[in-house]
């Protein structure tokens, strides 16, 4: 039985943890204060990129190579904490916010003081009230005790953060949107590149991080990278000659929502296995598990035969799917697939900011089209080729052969891929919206595809078994594309 | 300069040009809607995608490049591909053909297709481009979203499901008027361009500045409607002809679009230096004089204090039995800052060599006000030649003009007065009546009838800038030619043609048949003007040194 791994949220059931006092008992601040005081600045950030801690917002883009591409000298340079976190299936961060926000206060100073920042800007999403509250009352703590403001402890740094409140958009959620919205203008992602690292708050260098890769940043300084890199594998990168170490080291705020036993948020290692936390989780609600969502709702789908997929950054992107943000939607045999596509693309036809023509029209299609199905409204039609064999008169001739061209289907994946070709991994998009709603459009149509065309054929939602429903893995090109990552040790 | 193969020619194109316009310059089409060279590039069309190939010749870039913030810049030379190229751009491999397909597949789902009803049609970038770039058929079936029409302003209408929400007409109103009255409403398939509304919709601030015609210009498909234009014509039914505008010293390049029967629309036309891409509404609207049931079209003389239509025979004797009777001391002259060089220069000529006067004077419209905006201003000088006027008619006569008060006391003083007018609307201060009062014969020359025309005792019809051939010069020295569309109304006939005929029944022995001549005759004679012959003017017009 695997066990969870507390590091981030260890502290987070103590009482009052939220407040300075408290959080200095259980050494708040301390690691802070050893960085200051032990090493400098690029010594820091050369620790974050030895530790190689993958950005924990989604890409999974490793956070010390994103901080070597700030130039240094174009001040001022800003750090944005993302905290507008909206992905479906994914609550984490609003712990960190709700209940030990000066975690995060202590994370942004360390990133602050390695990359010479003095300005915070925290993008909290519009409906955490409570946690904006809880970390405004933390800053102003902070302030008070000489932890942001001007000079602090003495070592002529400057920290301020400022917090601003989201207006209710997925999209702004992402980085360059994120930016837009806080400069104040419509929450719309900018053309890349320039990226943010060169051109981003005010068009000036910014660094861009979720809520929790700041928070493993006092983790990292106070216990060491050592340490940090013991948790989590690191695999092999074979792209490169000789092979490369690509780590997915430390620990990951995983969401666990749907059918099983105890949902919540669990802090575990990297690199375990679905079947591994689901039992975590308290074991499955129901008879068998149908599917599961490894990255929130836009990563493609993982169906029972991929159950022992080890859910880090680079065995999902292998298995043709994503970490994301680490929302992991259970589902169990009750569950019908079409219609929990319905409700994904409800979601993202919603969500869409409408800039860039693909994306503006693609999703609302995309999403009237399996609405359609749903509906009992799904369009088939029946061929008949000619095909010569021996008919039923015992003569040489044609026996008329005949199939069921299931035209919806076609039409939802191609205009999906019309979004963004999740085969090829381009997309026509300014962001990658795009791919975040073909990814789940193209991967629930064709790893459930039975169920779909049953949906069509009776013109109504029908629920198969699971066995049924999914398609197996030697039909399946996308299960035959699947790898299985090595990892760096074993191969030395 | 870069140089650069572009589908499968080697071309040098300049460092920082994009895409799109190098293409255009060599005469491939990057289709492409919400790029526009005067306004900033958001690339959210998705229409000018391009395939790139950065690193070697053999394997183009994973994602497709948008064409119009692509540009190109000379590369050090270790980063040249195959040794010689800074960039391998292709705009017909197989999956840039399909990704156009695609776009436009999106663009038209929610379009109505009301092609036939749209006043767009024939000039519209969706259309074209769907024909040579798009799919014959549409694989939508669902419902389409139909968003009310909306009255944005006094010339503007937005008919809100043609939209494709390129946001050309937002980026114009931030940038180049910088109102910035348009703006985005709604999100996603629900986009919407507006104007700002209150709860109960109702505007509180319309589309009403000086430049906000240009929005109807630079929208790619038929959703910004000029309301003066509306269901007027079909533009491939019009005749085009290049041209300049009349209505202030700015001299803007335009485009005047023309049938039989009058002007329909004036649009402009790029010049870098004078007015980029754009014009003013007093200008674009300005043109409905041209057409008006009014003009003049035919001489008048007045009897016992009424003005009668009469013959250019009657008319002509009239006057030249005027101007002899009195000495060449009580004559004025006086030409109009709307007319063009050759009508003043014939007319300069007229009053130095036949009426051996030095009383010139100059006339036109009176002082407007002048609009600043961050990319373009609107003179308050209302008339389109001042500085060529001022010149010409000062060239033969040590560059003295009367103007202001000193031309009124001269008038008052004279016996008889040349007036040129040919100014739209011209209203008359008591100075001006009173001193126009004074004189004993005054021959106007007009197009419109007029607080002037009021006064004349002997009317002659002239002609406006769109129905002669000549040259203005603006207030910053260029010099460009108008051209003529329409034939004028009725008898009238040009300036120079008529003064020519006054000058020889005085004696006078002028011979020019046509505008460009006296242009020849002013390239001679005047300073500076060496080069302004029509030949070298050309469309692009030439600035004075």
């Amino acid at each position: 039985m695997v066990q969870e791994k507390r590091i981030l949220y260890e502290h987070l059931n103590v009482p009052n943890i939220n407040t300075y006092d408290v959080y200095r008992q259980y050494d708040g601040y301390t690691r802070f204060e050893k960085a200051l005081a032990e090493y400098q600045p690029d010594d820091i950030a050369q620790m974050v990129k030895d530790s190689g801690l993958k950005g924990r917002g989604g890409a999974g883009f490793s956070t010390g190579a994103k901080w070597s591409f700030v130039p240094k000298d174009i001040e001022p340079r800003y750090l944005c904490c993302n905290a507008d976190e909206s992905e479906p299936g994914t609550f984490s961060n609003r712990y960190v916010l709700e209940k030990n926000p000066h975690l995060l206060i202590e994370g942004i100073l360390i990133c602050c003081y390695a990359m010479g920042i003095e300005t915070t800007y925290v993008y909290i999403r519009g409906e955490f009230t409570l946690g904006k509250k809880m970390l405004d009352a933390a800053i102003k703590e902070a302030y008070e005790q000489g932890y942001l403001g001007e000079n602090i402890r003495d070592t002529g740094l400057n920290v301020n953060i400022y917090t601003h409140p989201g207006a209710g958009a997925y999209i702004c959620g992402e980085e360059t949107g994120l930016i837009e919205s806080l400069e104040g203008k419509r929450g719309q992602p900018r053309n890349k590149p320039p990226f943010p690292a060169v051109e981003g708050v005010f068009m000036k260098p910014t660094v861009v991080q979720n809520v929790e890769t700041l928070c493993n940043l006092p983790f990292i300084v106070g216990n060491g990278v050592e340490w940090y890199t013991e948790m989590g594998p690191t695999y092999a990168d074979t792209r490169s000659d000789p092979p490369t170490p690509d780590p997915n080291t430390g620990t990951k705020l995983y969401c666990i929502s749907g059918d099983v036993n105890e949902p919540g948020v669990y802090e575990l290692e990297l690199g375990l296995t679905c079947t591994e936390l689901i039992e975590v989780a308290g074991g499955l609600r129901g008879e068998e598990v149908k599917a599961v969502i490894p990255g929130g709702s836009s990563a493609p789908i993982l169906t029972h035969y991929e159950l022992d997929t080890r859910l880090d950054f680079t065995s999902l992107t292998l298995a043709k799917s994503m970490l994301g943000s680490g929302g992991i939607i259970v589902m169990n045999e009750t569950r019908n697939i079409v219609d929990c596509l319905l409700n994904i693309m409800k979601f993202y036809a919603h969500e869409s900011c409408g800039q860039c023509t693909p994306c503006r029209w693609g999703t609302p299609w995309v999403r009237d089209i399996v609405q359609r199905i749903v509906d009992g409204e799904g369009r088939k039609t029946t061929i008949t080729r000619p095909k010569f064999g021996v008919t039923e008169s015992g003569r040489w001739g044609d026996t008329g052969e005949t199939e069921e061209i299931y035209e919806d289907l076609d039409l939802l994946e191609d205009v999906a891929n019309n979004i963004a070709n999740v085969d090829t991994m381009t997309w026509n998009t300014i962001c990658v919206f795009g791919i975040a709603v073909s990814w789940p459009a193209v991967s629930y149509m064709r790893k459930f595809r039975p169920e779909f065309e049953a949906a069509i054929r009776e013109g109504k939602l029908v629920t198969l078994p699971v066995a049924e429903a999914t398609v197996p893995p030697e039909e399946n090109y996308a299960y035959q594309q699947r790898f299985i990552p090595k990892e760096f040790s074993e191969l030395e | 300069m870069a140089f650069i193969k572009l589908n499968d020619l080697e071309i040098e194109v300049e460092d920082g040009t994009n895409i799109v316009e190098a293409a255009r310059q060599h005469g491939i089409e990057v289709p492409h809607y919400c790029y526009h060279p005067g306004l900033s590039r958001p690339a959210n069309c998705r229409m000018c995608l391009i395939d790139l190939y950065l690193r070697s010749s053999e394997m183009p870039e994973r994602q497709l490049a948008t064409g119009c913030t692509t540009t190109v810049r000379s590369a050090p030379p270790e980063r040249k591909i195959d040794g010689k190229y800074d960039v391998i751009v292709r705009t017909d491999s197989p999956r840039v053909i399909k990704a156009r397909e695609d776009i436009l597949e999106f663009l038209l789902v929610h379009h109505p297709l009301d092609c036939p009803v749209c006043d767009q049609a024939g000039e519209c970038d969706l259309q074209d481009f769907s024909y040579r770039h798009g799919h014959d058929k549409s694989r939508y079936v669902e419902v389409k979203n139909v968003p009310p029409k909306k009255d944005l302003g006094p010339d503007v209408l937005l008919y809100t499901t043609r939209c494709i929400v390129c946001t050309r007409c937002i980026r114009f109103c931030d940038e180049v008027s910088g109102t910035g009255e348009l703006g985005l409403i709604n999100r996603g398939s629900h986009d919407e361009i507006d104007i700002p509304r209150n709860h109960a919709g109702t505007p509180i601030q319309l589309l009403d500045n000086k430049l906000a015609g240009n929005v109807v210009d630079i929208c790619p498909v038929g959703a910004l409607i000029s309301k003066d234009f509306l269901f007027k014509s079909r533009p491939w039914f019009l005749k085009k002809e290049n041209s300049i505008c009349s209505g202030c010293s700015v001299g803007c390049n335009v485009t005047v679009e023309y049938k039989e029967d009058g002007l329909y629309r004036i649009k402009p036309r790029f010049h870098e230096d004078i007015n980029q891409h754009w014009m003013c509404d007093d200008g674009r609207l300005g043109y409905h004089y041209v057409n008006n049931d009014d003009r003049l079209q035919l001489p008048q003389k007045r009897v016992e204090d009424e003005l009668v239509t009469t013959q250019w025979a009657d008319a002509l004797s009239l006057i030249t039995e005027k101007i002899s009777e009195v000495e060449s001391n009580d004559i004025v002259v006086i030409g109009s800052a709307q007319a063009t060089n050759e009508d003043n220069f014939v007319l300069q000529q007229f009053a130095h060599d036949v009426l051996k006067t030095t009383q010139l004077g100059l006339f036109g419209q009176q002082l407007g006000e002048e609009h600043k905006f961050p990319q373009f201003t609107i003179e308050a000088d209302k008339n389109p030649n001042t500085a060529g006027a001022r010149t010409i008619l000062g060239s033969a006569n040590g560059n003295v003009v009367l103007e202001g008060e000193t031309l009124w006391e001269k008038v008052a003083g004279a016996k008889v007065v040349y007036l040129v007018s040919g100014v739209p609307e011209r209203a008359l201060d008591e100075a001006e009546k009173e001193a126009l009062s004074k004189v004993d014969f005054l021959i106007v020359q007009d197009i419109l009838p007029s607080a002037v025309t009021e006064m004349a005792d002997v009317i002659l019809p002239g002609t406006t800038f769109a129905e002669k051939d000549g040259t203005f010069t603006n207030s910053t020295g260029w010099v460009q030619r108008i051209r003529k569309t329409i034939d004028p109304p009725g008898e009238a006939q040009s300036d120079w043609l008529i003064t020519q005929q006054i000058a020889n029944q005085l004696g006078g022995e002028f011979e020019y048949s046509f505008a460009g001549e006296i242009a020849l005759a002013i390239a001679e004679s005047v300073e500076g003007y060496g080069d302004a012959t029509h030949q070298k003017i050309g469309d692009a017009g030439i600035k004075l040194a």
